[in-house]
C-alpha cells in the first residue's frame, strides 16, 4: 500500500478510533472521581476499598454545601454565562494579557477557518457527514494559512521568551505545539504544491493529522473539551458564594 | 532528634541574610522525610475529586494567572505564578489517582514528589500567597486556583511542612481554642474589660438571644474598639445577641494552615456553642478568614446543613441599613481627611461580600476614594492566608506593600477604611515598617462613629 | 519478415519505404522535443538510428485488452509511431503478424536465438499467477514461463501499459487470477515501465526510440517510469490550473462550473497523484485528453488505481470499506466501539482511583482511632 492509501486508510481509522477511545476514558474518570464534598466517607469505606470504591462509583449522594447566596437555577444560568465570560479577561487584566490572547484567538480563528471552509476539508467532511458548504476561495485560504502559520511561530517565540512560560512549559507544551504546526504546515505544503510529490506532502499531512487525533486524548489538546464544564463548574461555585466571576 | 536536611550549623545561618535566606524552611514533628513526602501524597490523592481533577486537567499553561497575583506583579519572580504553586498537587494527582495514573507511574512519566520539592513548594504555597483569588478570577480555563491551593496546603500540614509562626498559631488554637493560649474564662475576663474601658455591657452567655456575635483574641488585643464598636451597632439596632463563652474567638488558623482536621474543630466549636443556644444568626468578626471558613467550608466540614446565618459584621451591618435599623449620620471620615477604602480580597473574592463597605460609607456620606483597580480587581493587602504571621516571607510581602503604598498614594487619601481586621494588622505593620502617614481605620469603628441618635 | 531483412539498417528501411531522410530527420527532432532534449539530440538521434542495423523486438502479450497495441497502430498519417515500425524489426507480435500456431512459435524462437542478450522484449498485460499460472497459456505454456523464458535473452524489457506495470485491471480487487506486473516477476533486468491504460502513442515509441538511439535506459522515477514522460503530474501541467489556484471548481456533472471549463477536483480529479504526459501530448495527435473533454483523470498510469476508490470521491476522501458501505458508517462504527471501550476503561481507572482513595482514608481513619494525635504530624510510616 502506498503512503497516501496508508494515511487516509487504516492509519486515520487507528487514529480516529484512539481518538474517541482516550476522551471517553479521561472524560468518564474525572467525572467518576469522588466529589469533594464527601469528605466523611473514611467511615463508610470500612466495608473494604474495593466494595466501598464501586458502591461509590455506582451511587451518587447529594453534596451538602454551605447554602448559596443564589438559587440554584440562578446558580446554573450564572454557569452558563461563565463559559462566555471567561472567554475575555475583564478590563483591569487585559493591559497586562492583551499580546498573549490575540495571538491566541487569531491562531485559533485562521486554523479554525482553514479547517472549516478549505475545499479539501470541506470534501472530506462531506464524505463523512453527508453534508457540504461553500469554501472560501482559495487565494484567501493560502493568505490565512500563511498568517496563521506565522502566529503559530509567534506563540512559540513568546513560549520560549517568557519567563513565566518557561517555567511553567513542559513536554506537553511543545509537542501539542509542533503536531499542529506540523499539520498546519504539511497542509499548507501540499496545497502549494511544494516539497516533494504531491501524493506525499498529502500523505504527511493525512499522518500527521492521524497522529494529532491519537495525541489528542493525552496532552493539552483536551481543553477543548475541558474549557465548558470547567468554567460554568467556576460559575456555578464562585456566583453561588456570590463572588464575582 | 533533627530531621533531614534541616539547616541546622550555626555557620549556615549566620552567613544567611533577610534578603537570600539561607534554604531555611519549617519542619514540625520528628518524621523521616519519606514519611513527609507519603504524608503529602495521601492528602494530595485524598483531596482530589471531579472539581479538582478537572481544575487540574484543564491548565493549558498559559500563565495569565502570574499576571494576576500580587507576588508576581510586585517581584516579575515566575516562580510565583500560582498554577505553579500547586505543582506537586497536579504532579500527584496525574500520577495517582487521574485517568492515565497507572501508565504515568508505570513508565515513570510522572516522578513522585520528592522531599526537596515539598520544602521548596513550602515557601510558594505559605509565603507567596494570601488566597486572595484573583488568579481564579482571571484564568481563562475557569480554574479555581485558590481553592487548589488550599488542597495543596493541606497536603503541605500533613506532612508537617508549614512555616513555624502560622504552624504555632494554629496549634494552639487547636490546643486552647483560640491562638493566645487563653483559658475561656480568661478570654471572658478580657471581654467584660474591653466593655469596662469603652463604658459599655457586653453579654456573655446570655441565653434566648438570637444572634451569636464572634470576635477574635487578636482583635480583641489590637483593635479592642472594633469589639466594642461591633457591641454598639448591635445595641443600636436592637439585637438580641450575645457572646458564648466556648466560642468568642471565631479566626480559624487551620483553614489558614492547611489542616483540615483543624479547621473542622474550630468550625465544630463554634457550631456546638451556636446550636447549645439556638441562635438564628452567627455574627462574624472582621477576620476575613473566620467568615469564609465557617460562611463557605462550614457545612462541608460539620457534614450537615448548619442551623443558623452567618454573617459577616459588614454584610450585617448592611442588611440592618437596608431594613433601616441601622440609622447613620452623615459625617466625613473620623478626622475629616479624604479617605480610600481598602477591599478585603478574601471577604470579596472568596466571601462573596461585595457591597457592604460601599453602601455603608455612602450612608455615613463619607466621599471616599478607590484604587485604581477596585471592587474585583481590588490587589491584595500581602498579609491574608498566613503570610503577614510568616516571618520569613517578610520581605516578600512588603515588596507586595510597597506597591500597595503606590496605588494609594495615588489617591492622594490621608486615611484608608477596611473592614477586615487582617488587612488592618497588615497595613499596621507596614505603616510601622515603612514610617507611612497613612491613618488606618477599621469600618465598624468608622460605623459606631457614625450611629444616629 | 525474413533473416536477411532483418539485417538491414534503418536507412536501408527507410530507403525501401520511400521516406526521406528530412522526413526521418524531422519525426527524431518531434522525438526529441517531446522527450525535452536539444534540437541537437534530435540530429543525432537521426544519424544514429539512421546507420544502426534494425534491432530485434519480441512483443510478448498476457492478460490485456489489446488497447495499449491499438493506441500505438491506430494512426492515420506518416506519424513517429508509424515509423517505429521501420526502425525496429517487430519479430513477433501474435496480434500484427499474419501467421500463427507453430510456425510463429518457431519465428519467435528463432529471433531469440539469432539476437540472444541484443534483443528488446516489450510486454504488456498482466501475468497471472493462479493455478500454476493457467489463467493465461500460449502455445500449451503458462504466461510466467513465456515471459521468463524471453527475458532470459533480452536486453531490457519494455513493459507497455498499466497492466505489464503495476498489474492493472486484472491486479485490481479481489484480483482472482493473481495477476502482478512484469517487474514483480523478472528482477535480473532492467524494466521500464510504460504506465497508462492505454500509455500515449508518442510515450511509448518515444521510450523505445531513446532507449535504441542513446543505447541506454532513460532515466527513471521510483517506479521504473521514464522521467522524461512521467516526471510531471497532470495536474502540473493542466490547462485549467489556474481554476485550481483560484478556486474554481465544477460541483457536477453539466453544472455551471463545468461548463465553464472550471476544474474538476471536487468531481474526483486525480491529476494532482498521477504522473503522465496527457496534459501535454495529449491524445488523438494532440486533440483533446479527458479533462478538457470534460471528465476527471482517472489515474490510470498510477498503481492500484482501480482499487483507489471511486473515480469521482475527490482526492482527499478517505476511502473506507468496499463500494456501498460508506464512510460515515464506518466512521460511527469505529467511533462507537472506541468510545464503549474508553467508557469501561474510565470506568475503571475511576473505581482505581476511588479504591486508593479509599484505602488510604482507611489507614488514616484507621491511625485516629488507634489515638493518633491529630496535631497535623505524620507518623513514621
Amino acid at each position: 500500500m502506498d503512503l497516501l492509501s496508508i494515511a487516509r486508510g487504516p492509519a486515520l481509522k487507528a487514529a480516529l478510533a484512539i481518538f474517541f477511545f482516550g476522551i471517553t476514558w479521561r472524560l468518564v474518570t474525572i467525572f467518576l472521581l469522588r466529589h469533594n464534598w464527601q469528605l466523611s466517607f473514611a467511615r463508610e469505606g470500612r466495608a473494604g476499598a474495593w466494595s466501598g470504591a464501586l458502591k461509590s462509583v455506582f451511587t451518587f449522594r447529594r453534596p451538602r454545601l454551605s447554602r448559596a447566596r443564589r438559587s440554584s437555577m440562578e446558580a446554573t444560568a450564572d454557569a452558563a454565562v461563565a463559559v462566555g465570560s471567561r472567554s475575555w479577561p475583564h478590563p483591569p487584566f487585559v493591559r497586562r494579557t492583551l499580546y498573549g490572547e490575540t495571538i491566541g484567538y487569531l491562531y485559533h480563528i485562521g486554523l479554525a477557518l482553514v479547517v472549516i471552509f478549505g475545499a479539501p476539508h470541506i470534501l472530506v467532511l462531506k464524505s463523512f457527514f453527508g453534508v457540504g458548504w461553500p469554501a472560501l476561495p482559495t487565494p484567501i485560504i493560502t493568505i490565512i494559512s500563511v498568517l496563521t502559520l506565522a502566529l503559530l511561530f509567534a506563540a512559540l517565540m513568546r513560549r520560549l521568551g517568557s519567563p513565566v512560560l518557561r517555567h511553567l512549559s513542559n513536554f506537553d507544551d511543545y509537542f501539542s505545539w509542533s503536531i499542529v504546526t506540523l499539520v498546519f504546515a504539511t497542509g499548507l505544503m501540499a496545497h502549494g504544491h511544494l516539497g516533494g510529490p504531491y501524493q506525499d506532502v498529502l500523505a504527511w499531512h493525512i499522518l500527521s493529522f492521524d497522529l494529532l487525533l491519537a495525541w489528542f486524548p493525552f496532552g493539552k489538546l483536551m481543553h477543548a473539551f475541558f474549557l465548558t464544564p470547567s468554567r460554568a463548574i467556576a460559575g456555578y461555585l464562585l456566583k453561588r458564594r456570590g463572588a464575582p466571576v | 532528634m533533627t530531621p533531614d536536611n534541616r539547616v541546622s550549623s550555626a555557620a549556615a545561618i549566620a552567613a544567611s541574610d533577610i534578603r537570600q535566606p539561607h534554604g531555611h524552611y519549617d519542619e514540625e514533628g520528628g518524621a523521616s522525610a519519606q514519611a513527609r513526602v507519603n504524608a503529602a501524597v495521601r492528602s494530595f490523592v485524598l483531596d482530589v475529586g471531579a472539581v479538582s481533577a478537572l481544575r487540574l486537567d484543564s491548565c493549558v499553561h498559559c500563565g495569565m494567572c502570574a499576571d494576576a497575583c500580587p507576588f508576581y506583579v510586585a517581584t516579575d519572580d515566575p516562580r510565583y505564578t500560582p498554577i505553579h504553586k500547586v505543582e506537586p498537587l497536579k504532579q500527584t494527582y496525574k500520577r495517582e489517582a487521574g485517568p492515565f495514573a497507572p501508565f504515568f507511574k508505570l513508565l515513570g512519566l510522572k516522578r513522585k514528589v520528592t522531599i526537596e520539592e515539598l520544602h521548596e513548594w513550602e515557601e510558594l504555597l505559605f509565603d507567596s500567597c494570601t488566597l486572595c483569588g484573583r488568579c481564579s478570577l482571571i484564568c481563562p480555563m475557569g480554574i479555581d486556583i485558590t481553592a487548589l491551593i488550599e488542597d495543596a496546603r493541606h497536603g503541605m500540614s500533613e506532612a508537617g511542612l508549614v512555616p513555624k509562626a502560622l504552624y504555632e498559631k494554629a496549634y494552639r488554637q487547636h490546643r486552647s481554642g483560640n491562638v493566645f493560649g487563653l483559658s475561656n474564662e480568661e478570654i471572658t475576663r478580657r471581654l467584660a474589660g474591653i466593655g469596662q474601658e469603652h463604658g459599655i455591657d457586653i453579654p456573655i452567655d446570655r441565653a434566648g438571644a438570637e444572634i451569636m456575635v464572634c470576635t477574635t483574641v487578636e482583635e480583641m488585643d489590637a483593635y479592642p474598639a472594633t469589639v466594642a464598636a461591633m457591641v454598639r451597632v448591635l445595641e443600636h439596632v436592637g439585637a438580641n445577641y450575645t457572646f458564648c463563652s466556648q466560642a468568642v474567638d471565631a479566626s480559624n488558623y487551620g483553614y489558614v494552615g492547611g489542616s483540615l482536621a483543624w479547621e473542622r474543630e474550630g468550625i465544630v466549636r463554634i457550631v456546638e456553642a451556636a446550636k447549645r443556644y439556638g441562635v438564628r444568626t452567627v455574627v462574624m468578626p472582621e477576620d476575613a478568614f473566620a467568615y469564609v471558613a465557617l460562611r463557605w467550608e462550614g457545612t462541608e466540614l460539620y457534614g450537615k446543613a448548619l442551623p443558623f446565618e452567618v454573617k459577616h459584621i459588614s454584610e450585617f451591618m448592611q442588611e440592618e441599613l437596608a431594613a433601616g435599623r441601622l440609622r447613620l449620620k452623615k459625617g466625613n471620615g473620623a478626622d475629616g481627611g479624604a479617605v480610600v477604602l481598602h477591599e478585603s480580597s478574601q471577604l470579596l473574592r472568596r466571601g462573596g461580600v461585595v457591597g457592604a463597605p460601599l453602601d455603608l460609607l455612602e450612608a455615613m456620606g463619607v466621599a471616599f476614594k478607590r484604587p485604581a483597580d477596585h471592587g474585583a480587581f481590588a490587589w491584595c493587602c500581602g498579609g491574608g492566608g498566613g503570610v503577614l504571621e510568616n516571618e520569613r516571607a517578610q520581605p516578600l510581602r512588603y515588596r507586595v506593600f510597597e506597591a500597595r503604598m503606590r496605588e494609594i498614594e495615588a489617591t492622594q487619601a490621608d486615611e484608608i477604611v477596611t473592614c477586615c481586621s487582617v488587612c488592618r494588622r497588615t497595613f499596621d505593620d507596614g505603616v510601622d515598617r515603612f514610617g507611612w502617614d497613612k491613618r488606618i481605620v477599621g469600618l465598624t469603628e468608622m460605623v459606631a462613629a457614625h450611629l444616629a441618635g | 519478415m525474413t533473416r536477411s531483412e532483418s539485417v538491414q539498417t534503418v536507412n536501408d528501411a527507410l530507403d525501401r519505404q520511400g521516406i526521406s531522410r528530412r522526413t526521418f530527420l524531422k519525426s527524431c527532432m518531434l522525438a526529441a522535443s517531446a522527450m525535452a532534449l536539444s534540437p541537437l539530440a534530435g540530429s543525432a538521434m537521426a544519424k544514429q538510428l539512421g546507420k544502426m542495423k534494425r534491432p530485434s523486438v519480441i512483443y510478448l502479450s498476457f492478460q490485456e485488452c489489446t488497447g495499449c497495441l491499438e493506441s500505438l497502430t491506430r494512426s492515420f498519417s506518416p506519424t513517429l509511431e508509424h515509423l517505429i515500425f521501420n526502425v525496429i524489426s517487430l519479430d513477433y507480435d501474435d496480434t500484427l503478424m499474419a501467421a500463427a500456431g507453430h510456425q510463429a512459435e518457431a519465428a519467435k524462437e528463432q529471433a531469440m536465438r539469432d539476437n540472444y542478450g541484443k534483443y528488446v522484449l516489450v510486454v504488456d498485460g498482466a501475468i497471472p499467477l493462479a493455478f500454476g499460472g493457467a489463467c493465461h497459456t500460449a502455445a500449451g505454456k503458462s504466461a510466467i514461463q513465456i515471459l521468463k523464458e524471453a527475458a532470459k535473452g533480452a536486453r531490457a524489457i519494455v513493459a507497455v501499459g498499466t497492466c505489464a506495470t503495476f498489474g492493472g485491471l486484472p491486479h485490481a480487487n479481489p484480483n482472482p487470477t493473481g495477476a502482478i506486473g512484469v517487474s514483480d516477476l523478472i528482477k535480473d533486468k532492467p524494466v521500464i515501465n510504460v504506465s497508462g491504460c492505454p500509455p500515449i502513442p508518442v510515450v511509448m515509441a518515444g521510450t523505445i526510440m531513446h532507449f535504441f538511439a542513446f543505447d541506454k535506459v532513460p532515466e527513471l522515477d521510483e517506479l521504473h517510469r521514464p522521467k522524461m514522460f512521467y516526471g510531471n503530474t497532470i495536474h502540473d501541467r493542466c490547462y485549467r490550473r489556474p481554476f485550481y489556484d483560484a478556486g474554481k471548481f465544477a460541483e457536477s456533472f453539466d453544472d455551471e462550473g463545468a461548463r465553464n471549463g472550471w476544474c474538476l477536483y471536487k468531481l474526483g480529479c486525480k491529476g494532482p497523484t498521477t504522473y503522465n504526459s496527457c496534459a501535454t501530448l495529449k491524445w488523438n495527435q494532440g486533440v483533446s485528453f479527458p479533462i478538457e473533454s470534460g471528465h476527471p483523470c482517472l489515474g490510470c498510469s498510477q498503481p492500484n488505481f482501480w482499487d483507489g476508490g471511486s473515480f469521482y470521491a475527490a482526492l482527499p476522501t478517505p476511502k473506507w470499506g468496499k463500494a456501498g458501505e460508506g464512510n460515515p458508517s464506518k466512521a460511527g462504527e469505529i467511533a462507537g466501539a472506541a468510545a464503549g471501550i474508553g467508557a469501561g476503561v474510565g470506568l475503571a481507572a475511576a473505581g482505581l482511583s476511588r479504591y486508593r482513595q479509599y484505602r488510604r482514608a482507611i489507614k488514616a481513619a484507621a491511625a485516629a482511632e488507634n489515638g493518633d494525635d491529630s496535631d497535623g504530624q505524620s507518623k513514621e510510616e
